[in-house]
Order: C-alpha cells, then sequence, then structure tokens
C-alpha cells in the first residue's frame, strides 16, 4: 500500500502579507492537538506550542519600521536531497521519529522517546518541545480533551504532526467510501482551517491540482548551485527557512516584501544580492 | 547437617534460575516499560463517535457562527462555520479557547450570598428569594427608581429581559458598557436622528480611512474584518491607518500615518475642511444635509485650518490634504472611528467627525460605504404592565448617562443615590477607567446582584451572585453588532447541559421577577426563558431555528438619510490627556487579550508575547528615541496622575517618540492562576474625564513619566 | 565466618572422615546447597510459571453475560452490531441505545443474564461497562475500515472465533500496564498458535511486513 501508490508530499504555504498575528492557528494547534499549559507560559523556552507566530522587524527606525509575523509550524524537513534524512529523525537513538515516505510528514512516537532531546538539539527550527512536567489540566478540564491525539507525558518531546489524526481520519473516510484518494479538502490541518486571514494553505506538495503545488511551483530538479537543495519553489515571491542549509522544509513562506524574504535566512553583506536572483528567480521558471 | 554458605548460595542460584527459566524477567521489563510510556495519570480521552453541532459565538459583538466537534456528544473542539454570514468559516483564538471557559477555573459553580466577607454556596431558591426580599423592600418603600442596571449591551432578548425588569420594576436607571456599538448608535443618534446605527461595508470599499480602527487587532466584528483585510490587496483597496503605535494593522496598511495621541478628532474635522474648501462633497447626499451645515462648514474652516491642525495632530499639512482628497475622491470610500477595538474610552466628537467625513464623500447606505441603518427590531416584547409604583419610579430622571457618570454621582453623595444594582455580562470594577473608585462606589451601594459565570472583580464586590450558564450550554438569539453593513440575528443553542449549578440569564430574570410576586410576576408568565424568546423573536423564530441565523435586511435604507450637523457645528472641545507630564500613555489592543468578558482564557494567554508579559511583569512600549536612560527589558516606574507600577521596558521602534504603550486587558485579579495576578490593569492607571455632550468616559490615553527602577 | 574457619570447623566436627579438602563424597555442604538450589529452584520456576500470571493479572468479570452464538444466529454477521460508521470509524461495542433497536426494558428471553440489561442497564438508560478484550492502548491508532475494506480482513483473524462463544469469559487486566491480557497472549510466554493471539505491536509490523512489504511508518498506527 505504500509503495504501490504515488508517494504524497503533505506541504504547507504562509502568506506571510496576509498574517495579521492573530494567534489563531497557534490556539487552534493546541486546542486539536491537546497541548496543555501552565501557570506561567511566558517563558518561551518551555511553553509547548506546536505552532509559534515570530514577530519580525525590518529593524528601521521610526518611522520607517515595518512589521511581519512568521507563524512557524514543524517544517517536516526532507533532509538532504529530499531523502528523508531529516535533521531530527538522523539523530533519533530510539526511533521515536521517523520519515512517513508516504506522506513526507515526520512523525514524533511518545511512547517510544525516551527525552535524550537529541533532536531538539538537531532541529534548525527550534519547532520541538520537551515535557518537562507532566501535563495537568485543572479539574473537569480534560473533558474536552480530543480522543485523536495521545495526551503526552513528561520526559518526551513533542512537536507539530501536521495533523496527522486529519490524515488517519480522511484515510478512514476514504477507505469507508472504497475510493483511494483523499480530496484536498478532507485532510486540512487544524490551523489551517481556523486562520482567520485565509493565510495558510495546506496540501499535497506533489499533487498538480493542489493549490499549495500551483502556489509553490516546486522545482523537481535539485538546485544546480547547491544539490541538496530540491523542491525550491519557481515563485519568486515564495522562500522557505535557511533553505541553504538543505533541510527541505516543507514549509513554505510567501511575501511581496523584500526585508521579509530576506530574513528567512542569514546572508553576509552583499550575499542577498547575489543569491535572490537565482533563489526563486525566472532563471529558474 | 549444618545450613552452611553453600546452602545460602545454593539456595540464592537456584531461586535466580528458576526465575531466570520464568517469564517474570521477560515479562514484568516489558510491563514497567510499558508502565512508564503510559503513566497511569496521564489522562486517555474516551473514544467515541464523532458529531457537528452549529451555535454561535457570544465571547466578543462579532457574534460568530461555531461549529462544535463532539465525541460522543462531548465538545472537544470549536472551529468556524461555514457557511455563516458573519464568519464564512473563520473563527478567533478565544472562540476557539471557548471550551476552557466550560471548566474554568474561577466559574461560579452554584448561587453565592456574601457572608462575612466570603461567599457561601446556597441553594437557587434562597438566592432568588432573598434578592426579591431585598428588592422588594425598594418597591414597599415607594423607591424603586433606587433601582440600578448595568449589562454589557443592550441588545438581544436578555438584556432585553433586564430592560423589561427594570421598566416594570419602575427605574429608568438601566446603564450598558460601553462597546463600540453604543458608539456608533450615539453618534448616529447625533447626527441622523433616534433608532439608528452604523455599518460598514468595508469588504466592498475600494478606499479604508481607519481612525485608529483595529481592523486586525479586533475592531468591530473581528473575524469579518481580519477576512476583509486578507483579500484586501487582491481587491487592490487602500488601507490608511491614523494613530499612534504601529499596530498590527497599521503595519499591513497601504499607509500608516503617526498622530499624536487623542488629536484624532481635530485631523477628521481638519479633513472635513479640507473637503469643504475644495467642494469635494458629494451635491446629491448634501441634499439631506441641515441643521447648521452651513455654520459647520464655516467653523472648520476657521477654526480646523491645514496649518493649525497639522499643528496639533503631528502630521504635515501636504499628508493631511492629500490624504482627504484621496478619500473625496475614492469610488467607494469608508472612513472608521473607534481606536483600537473601538470600545471603552472612546469620544463621541471623534466619532461624529470622522462620520461626517463619510457624510460628506456621500457614500452612504451604497456598496463599498456607510450603512445608516434603523437599530434591528425583531424583538416585541409585550408593553410592561406598570402598577403606580413602577410608574412613578420609570418617570424619574435617570441618575445618570453611562456606567462613569452614575459612579461620580455615588462618589459625590454621601449616601449612594443606588441602593441595589445589578450587573450581568459586564465587569466595570475592571474594564472601566479607574476601577479603584468604581469598586469604592460599588461598596457604597447597600445590595449588589452580580449575574455572572465568572467569579470576575465586579462579582467579587457583590453581595449575591447568580451563576449563568455559559454561551455554550443555553440558548440565546445573538444578533450581530459592531459595525458590520447587514445584521446577522444567530441563534445559540446548549451545546452541552449546564457543567454546574447554572441558569440561563434569561431564566435568572425571570425567576427574579418571580420570586417578586405581584405586578412583576405578571410581567415574566413565561414558562422559561426558552418559551419567551420563542415568543418575543415570533417574527423571525421559524428561519431562524429551521436555518439557525436569519439577515435584518429589509430595512435597509437605500436612498438620502438626513444629517443634523448641530453637534459639531457648536466646535466640541476635544478631551485631551490629562496631566502635564512627558509621555502619553495609550492602551494597546492587542488581539491575543480579549477586551473585557470574560477574562482570557489559558490559552489565550499562553500566546501572549514575551514581550508583553514575563512571569507577573508587564511590559511597556516605548520608542528608543525617547527612551533616554532607559534600557530595553528593564525595569521602570510608570507614574501617572492616577498612581504608579513598577514595569519593564521594551523598545518598540513602531510607537512614535513620547508615547507609551500599555497592552489593555491584564492584570487580573480573579480566581484563576493561569490568568491572574499577571500583569497591570492599564485602567487602573487612566482617571476618567468625561465628555460633557456624551457624559461619556472619554480617557482614551494619560499623561504619563517613566523613570528607571 | 571466613572461608578457612569455615573448612576448620567443619573438618573439627567430623575428623574420622576427613579427607581433603574438597573431596566431593564428603562434602554434604554441597549436597545440601544442592538440595537448597533444587527446592529454590523449583519454588521461583513455578512460581514464576503459576503464580506470577495470577499476580500480575487481576481478573474482572463482565458486567453479566453475552451470548455471541445467539446474537449472530438472530442479526446474521458481526456487522449488524459492530459496524463502520459513515465517516470510516468504527463503532466498537454498541451503545444501549443500538441495543434498543431488538430488545426493550422488557427481556425477550428468560435468562438471568437478558434481566441484567433490561433491569439495570435499559431501564436505567445506562451504558455497559464491557470490559473490552481488544482494547489498545492510548497511543496506537487503529482503522479498522483499513482492514475490512482495504485489505479485505476478516474479523476472526484479529479477534478469533468470538462469534462461537456462549459465555462471555473473565477480562485479565495487567495490573502494571493496565492492558487486556489478549495484548500479550494467554501464554505467559505471549507464545502465539493463532493469528489472534497477541496484538503487540510486532505482531501488525509482521503481517504488514508480509502483506504489504512494509512495516508501515510510526504515524501509520500512532498517535
Amino acid at each position: 500500500m505504500i509503495h504501490d501508490k504515488k508517494a504524497h508530499k503533505y506541504g504547507m504555504v504562509i502568506d506571510l502579507d496576509k498574517c495579521t498575528g492573530c494567534g489563531t492557528c497557534a490556539v487552534s494547534c493546541m486546542s486539536e492537538n491537546n497541548v496543555p499549559f501552565k501557570e506561567d507560559e511566558s517563558d518561551k523556552k518551555d511553553s509547548i506550542t506546536w505552532m509559534r507566530v515570530y514577530r519580525l522587524t525590518n529593524n528601521k527606525p521610526f518611522p520607517d519600521t515595518e512589521v511581519a509575523f512568521l507563524p512557524r509550524p514543524c517544517q517536516h524537513c526532507g533532509g538532504k536531497g529530499d531523502h528523508g534524512h531529516s535533521p531530527c529523525v538522523s539523530v533519533c537513538p530510539a526511533t521515536a521519529t521517523d520519515y512517513g515516505y508516504d506522506t513526507g510528514i515526520v512523525s514524533q512516537i511518545y511512547t517510544r522517546c525516551f527525552g535524550c532531546r537529541y533532536c531538539m538539539a538537531a532541529c534548525p527550527y527550534h519547532a520541538r518541545y520537551f515535557n518537562w512536567w507532566d501535563p495537568v489540566w485543572p479539574e473537569g478540564m480534560e473533558k474536552y480533551l480530543s480522543p485523536n491525539v495521545s495526551p503526552r507525558m513528561r520526559g518526551v518531546v513533542e512537536k507539530c504532526s501536521f495533523c496527522y489524526h486529519r490524515y488517519q481520519l480522511a484515510r478512514e473516510k476514504a477507505y469507508a467510501s472504497g475510493s483511494d484518494e483523499i480530496p484536498e479538502a478532507d485532510y486540512q490541518t487544524a490551523c489551517t482551517t481556523a486562520c482567520p486571514a485565509g493565510a495558510i494553505v495546506f496540501g499535497d506538495l506533489n499533487n498538480p491540482s493542489h493549490k499549495v503545488h500551483q502556489i509553490v511551483k516546486p522545482d523537481p530538479h535539485p538546485d544546480p548551485l547547491n544539490p541538496d537543495v530540491v523542491g525550491k519553489s519557481r515563485n519568486p515571491k515564495v522562500f522557505r527557512l535557511l533553505e541553504r542549509l538543505g533541510t527541505n522544509p516543507k514549509v513554505y513562506y510567501m511575501s511581496e516584501r523584500e526585508w521579509v524574504r530576506k530574513l528567512g535566512d542569514h546572508y553576509l553583506d552583499g550575499e542577498w544580492d547575489k543569491v535572490k536572483n537565482v533563489y526563486g528567480s525566472a532563471s529558474h521558471e | 547437617m549444618k545450613v552452611d554458605r553453600r546452602s545460602f548460595l545454593g539456595l540464592g542460584i537456584g531461586a535466580v534460575a528458576g526465575i531466570a527459566i520464568s517469564p517474570v524477567g521477560a515479562k514484568l521489563t516489558d510491563d514497567f516499560s510499558i508502565w512508564t510510556q503510559n503513566w497511569p495519570w496521564t489522562p486517555v480521552p474516551p473514544d467515541g463517535e464523532v458529531s457537528y453541532d452549529r451555535t454561535v459565538c457570544h465571547l466578543c459583538p462579532g457574534a460568530c457562527g461555531i461549529s462544535v466537534r463532539k465525541i460522543d456528544g462531548r465538545p472537544v473542539k470549536i472551529e468556524g462555520l461555514d457557511p455563516y454570514p458573519v464568519n464564512n468559516g473563520g473563527v478567533c483564538l478565544h472562540g476557539i479557547a471557548g471550551l476552557q471557559y466550560l471548566y474554568d477555573p474561577s466559574r461560579v459553580k452554584s448561587p453565592m450570598k456574601k457572608v462575612n466577607n466570603r461567599f457561601v454556596p446556597i441553594s437557587w431558591d434562597e438566592a432568588l428569594t432573598m434578592v426579591a426580599d431585598r428588592l422588594g423592600e425598594l418597591r414597599n418603600d415607594q423607591k424603586p427608581d433606587t433601582l440600578a442596571c448595568i449589562t454589557g449591551s443592550d441588545q438581544g432578548s436578555v438584556p432585553g429581559l433586564f430592560k423589561h425588569f427594570m421598566a416594570a420594576f419602575g427605574s429608568p436607571n438601566y446603564l450598558t458598557m460601553p462597546d463600540l456599538e453604543s458608539w456608533l448608535v450615539r453618534t448616529a443618534k447625533t447626527l441622523h436622528g433616534d433608532a439608528y446605527t452604523l455599518g460598514f461595508d468595508i469588504d466592498h470599499s475600494d478606499f479604508i480611512l481607519s481612525f485608529g480602527a483595529g481592523l486586525i487587532d479586533g475592531w468591530g466584528s473581528p473575524v469579518a474584518c481580519i477576512q476583509t483585510m486578507g483579500n484586501r490587496r487582491q481587491r487592490q483597496a487602500t488601507l490608511v491607518q491614523i494613530e499612534p503605535r504601529l499596530s498590527n494593522t497599521a503595519a499591513s496598511a497601504n499607509q500608516w500615518i503617526p498622530i499624536n495621541p487623542g488629536t484624532e478628532a481635530d485631523l477628521a474635522m481638519g479633513m472635513c475642511a479640507v473637503l469643504l474648501k475644495e467642494n469635494l462633497f458629494d451635491p446629491v447626499f448634501a441634499q439631506g444635509f441641515k441643521g447648521g451645515f452651513m455654520r459647520f462648514t464655516a467653523m472648520v474652516q476657521k477654526e480646523y485650518p491645514l496649518d493649525k491642525v497639522a499643528g496639533v495632530t503631528g502630521i504635515s499639512a501636504a499628508d493631511i490634504q492629500k490624504t482627504a482628497v484621496a478619500f473625496a475622491k475614492a469610488k467607494m470610500p469608508v472612513a472608521l472611528p473607534g481606536k483600537g477595538r473601538g470600545e471603552g474610552a472612546q469620544n463621541l466628537k471623534e466619532f461624529a467627525a470622522v462620520h461626517t467625513l463619510n457624510c460628506l464623500s456621500g457614500n452612504v447606505n451604497k456598496q463599498g460605504g456607510t450603512f445608516v441603518k434603523p437599530l434591528p427590531k425583531y424583538l416585541n416584547f409585550p408593553d410592561p404592565v406598570q402598577d403606580a409604583v413602577a410608574l412613578k419610579g420609570a418617570a424619574a430622571a435617570p441618575l445618570a448617562g453611562s456606567v462613569q457618570e452614575l459612579v461620580t454621582r455615588i462618589d459625590k453623595s454621601g449616601e449612594s443615590p443606588v441602593k441595589a444594582l445589578l450587573v450581568y455580562n459586564a465587569n466595570p470594577c475592571f474594564a472601566l477607567n479607574d476601577p479603584s473608585r468604581i469598586r469604592a462606589a460599588f461598596e457604597k451601594i447597600p445590595f449588589k446582584v452580580c449575574v455572572t459565570s465568572f467569579m470576575d472583580e465586579t462579582a467579587m464586590v457583590s453581595d449575591v451572585i447568580l451563576p449563568v450558564s455559559t454561551f455554550l450550554e443555553r440558548m440565546e438569539d445573538v444578533p450581530s453588532k459592531a459595525g458590520l453593513a447587514a445584521t446577522v440575528v444567530g441563534l445559540s443553542k446548549p451545546m452541552i447541559k449546564p457543567v454546574f449549578n447554572t441558569r440561563s440569564p434569561g431564566d435568572v430574570v425571570i425567576g427574579m421577577a418571580r420570586a417578586l410576586g405581584g405586578d412583576m410576576a405578571k410581567n415574566f408568565a413565561w414558562d422559561s426563558y426558552d418559551a419567551c424568546l420563542e415568543q418575543v423573536t415570533a417574527r423571525i423564530w421559524g428561519p431562524l431555528v429551521r436555518k439557525g441565523h436569519v439577515v435584518l435586511s429589509e430595512n435597509l435604507p437605500a436612498g438620502s438619510v438626513e444629517t443634523d450637523f448641530e453637534f459639531l457645528a457648536q466646535n466640541p472641545e476635544t478631551v485631551k490627556p490629562a496631566g502635564d507630564l512627558e509621555f502619553t500613555l495609550i492602551p494597546i489592543d492587542y488581539f491575543r487579550v480579549p477586551p473585557t468578558v470574560p477574562a482570557p482564557s489559558p490559552f489565550a494567554i499562553k500566546t501572549v508575547s514575551d514581550r508583553i508579559l514575563k512571569g507577573t511583569d508587564m511590559f511597556v512600549e516605548i520608542n528608543p528615541q525617547s527612551a533616554k536612560n532607559l534600557k530595553d527589558g528593564g525595569f521602570a516606574t510608570l507614574t501617572t496622575p492616577a498612581g504608579s507600577v513598577p514595569v519593564r521596558v521594551h523598545f518598540n521602534d513602531g510607537i512614535m517618540p513620547g508615547v507609551i504603550g500599555m497592552v489593555k486587558g491584564l492584570g487580573h485579579t480573579l480566581d484563576n492562576k493561569y490568568v491572574s495576578g499577571k500583569g497591570v490593569n492599564i485602567n487602573a492607571l487612566i482617571s476618567p474625564k468625561i465628555e460633557p455632550d456624551s457624559g461619556m468616559d472619554a480617557a482614551f490615553g494619560i499623561k504619563a513619566g517613566i523613570s528607571k527602577a | 565466618m571466613s572461608e578457612i574457619e569455615n573448612k576448620t570447623e567443619h573438618g573439627s566436627m567430623d575428623g574420622a572422615t576427613a579427607g581433603t579438602a574438597g573431596d566431593p563424597k564428603n562434602d554434604t555442604g554441597l549436597g545440601l546447597g544442592v538440595i537448597f538450589f533444587i527446592v529454590a529452584f523449583l519454588i521461583c520456576f513455578l512460581s514464576g510459571w503459576l503464580l506470577f500470571p495470577k499476580l500480575l493479572y487481576s481478573k474482572h468479570e463482565q458486567p453479566f453475560n453475552f451470548d455471541h452464538v445467539l446474537h449472530v444466529e438472530e442479526t446474521g454477521d458481526c456487522e449488524s452490531c459492530h459496524y463502520l460508521r459513515e465517516d470510516g470509524t468504527f463503532s466498537g461495542i454498541p451503545k444501549t441505545e443500538s441495543c434498543l433497536d431488538c430488545h426493550t426494558d422488557e427481556p425477550m428471553g428468560d435468562t438471568k443474564d437478558e434481566a441484567i440489561f433490561a433491569g439495570d442497564y435499559v431501564a436505567k438508560e445506562q451504558e455497559v461497562p464491557w470490559y473490552v478484550y481488544a482494547r489498545q492502548p492510548d497511543c496506537v491508532f487503529f482503522s479498522h475500515a483499513a482492514h475490512i475494506n482495504a485489505a479485505g480482513m476478516d474479523c476472526k483473524s484479529c479477534h478469533g472465533p468470538i462469534d462461537e462463544t456462549r459465555t462471555s469469559r473473565p477480562y485479565e487486566e495487567n495490573k502494571l500496564t493496565g492492558y487486556s491480557r489478549d495484548i500479550w497472549g494467554k501464554n505467559i510466554w505471549g507464545i502465539k498458535k493463532n493469528s489472534w493471539d497477541r496484538m503487540k505491536m510486532n505482531d501488525c509490523a509482521v503481517c504488514h511486513e508480509k502483506e504489504t512489504g512494509h512495516k508501515g511508518y510510526c504515524f501509520q498506527c500512532h498517535k
């Protein structure tokens, strides 16, 4: 079943010009995935938010200051050459996280994780979180927990799963109706459906009929300058975070604003002008 | 034979060998590792059949349709309802966190009365009898008008029941909290006469001139506004945002025009002057102009010349001129009043001046413009039967036009003119400026009844608490408010049986009236609130139940409306921030912290940035250019004429030099450790300042000083 | 007591037959040691096999006996009661409400079990708190739809011939893990004779590998 079908490659594109920084994606994610909360969540290092919204600024003084927001789920890296060797998967000694070649989704299995946190060290996006404490809900509040996602225990790492349980449910629905296809609308992450600005688009990057493919227009060939990079967008407004690392994230970002796109990586002086023409430029169309 | 060492060795080795080739070791190792993976204290949510149920969110005036996912009838997730005319599938973080309110630690679980400054649980019968006895005394003393009532808004059948209660009881002292809708109604009343409100078709407008309206920061119907802003660029509609701070709305706008805090009204008047001077107003719509239009024209030309307005607002004359002309020349312009969320302390002059721009543009009651629409009239309450006591009381002059005015009245009298107070769906002791003054005044009222779901700051000072079901546990009509072009009445339905011993607020009012007996009971002869709702909404009840919502559009005026310029023509004074300190402190309406009722959910607090709240420390924003010896992240003391608090400093280039910004809605003191004791309530730093013409508190900001701690 | 003292004392007690140290036929200590060894071995071995499972598992009787044979005769197949819902999720054990399609609060037969059902559950509108033999831990996602519809498997492959049972056997719960004994198997070594004898993760993996050529990725069966 895994090998006799064309593999999906689920991915996301987030329009940073539409994102209002309202935080709805983050709360929808917490509510969907049974993410707990503590008395003090202001220490963001130990605050578990699978989807976190970062504030970006162009660092210019008043009144030329500009601000944008960048929601950051797990990037579901394909690793160098998009072969499935994601930074976190490669270092896990317990096989508590693996790369699903059928979906492109990086898993995290709490019952297998023993909390060494190598994956957190390896993740360049700070997308992984450690449970320093057991989750505790105020009396009665555990009644709103969803059975589709296991509550975690202390001592394990957790992260965004692209709402994999929704994929499982969509598959069950397809099986029940005797179909093998999962319609685009049937598998959408909780952040995507919640975003009031419509800034998040989710779907199969391998499927040309999916909106996410049409926006990203992923390049099927490796980047000639850096063969580790695969699936680079042929849309000049679209970029990925730290793309040159070759982690090949499946989360793409989009902005009209050059200063925003430039914040997707660290560039040396003058470097941006050299790379920006190649990265997502007409030469790749 | 002697038991020796070898025997023991034999015993030991035998035991080990016996165990070793039994399954004990392998099995226990396996089981123990499984035990550590699924510790029994980790909750296991029960699985079951999935169902979806639709209802309407009451958490803010937005009135979004929501879909509740349930597992065997147990609600587990809230999502946006699609289609729904307000939010079309969209939803916000507070709506999603709605389920947390069901089990909130600060929920009032049964009726309570205060005994020796502590609340003790009592039965509903005892509570209602107690309330009826105390209120009955007022009527026996022929002083029904000494009862006052404060509700969050005055729309919908539950506020309608409270109004009906006050009328039958015989008191004119029914007041609401200053939400955006109340400001819009007040503005419409000033310019167009009674029984109107304003709606804005931002969806279709091609030029949005926002006087600080936080279109993606929670203004109006927040989800509807965010959706509109989400596709604004596609529609090529321009947004010009005028405010002292680079809010998220300003950051997303085509142009951000920083303005000196509190001078928005002057700018709007100045722009009116430009339009009138350059003859850029709509002659057709101007046919409806009456009452002082000429005087207004002359006044603005004289009092609000470009240079003067430029000086006051800090915006260049060229920019004012350019923006005003662009507004007037746009095809479908709309000017939006209401800084931030548009609720709380605003001022009528500003609302009226901004709306006058709409009137001058002539883009009124047209697509992409401003709608001057009649107040929704889908409710038909029977006329209250008033006995002699009620008739006399109801005819008395109201004590005040706003809660702040009422508080001033109480403050200034030796003995409170209010003998009993009903509060529903409002938290004035937190949400209004200078809450300690409000608390002190409330302490002087001999008997206070709080009808609430949560033990909030106002509930804490009351004598009896009548706990009500949250919006997910009850049926109610929910009219959309807050500046939408059309009014949508939604029907919210119980998604779950009440978790605690609570009742629907409508049933509470009916229960109070019944307990009072006599004519009061006769006025509330419904079996239950649900029966009352069906009767008073009879006109739309059928479709309301069938479809879940009704769009009230039949009375939307298409033609011209008369506009009265009397109020502005006399050039009312602009309310300025009080004090003479160096900085101006302004509240920041931050989407992730809800405005007033209820307090934030744990999820909402979790999303708050660590440059706003760190531990219990509150940050204030200041421009590094005016920070002097302050350090980014450092501690400081913030002082205003109303008080002084320790804060931490956050350098933000996106705030005007000389302005200090502080997020509004933090610093709760209720019994919920996830939400309480975090940060500072900015209202405690601002003293109210009443705008004479509206009777409303207009102190949006205040002068402040800040020094290194 | 040191080793040397031990030997000396031993020698002095039985001087006549004192031989060189280590003479096996004279070493009753060793003999005793062997006996102790055997006794201890037997006790531990037997308790490991016989007592340990009894201690490890607690037995629970079902609320009342359920006769699958009778119900299959009446309804025809498993799916009449245990069906896939429209959305593809599995209904599991029927709710009392579904039983009311046939039952009422008046028993149809004359068994005392049906009387319990009618009186304690139907009449009181309560769900029967069945113990579920096949319950997997919370971290497991199992899709009945995938196995029944897509793979065409029958219920028996995993659940055994439960349709042929007239009585509900006691449910055995592992006191440590809280899981049903069926997951590990009746055999305390977990030895498997039938495909349904054990349902640990490896059993899933073995079958998946055989049938699909791949064990599957973690998320396929975990949540």
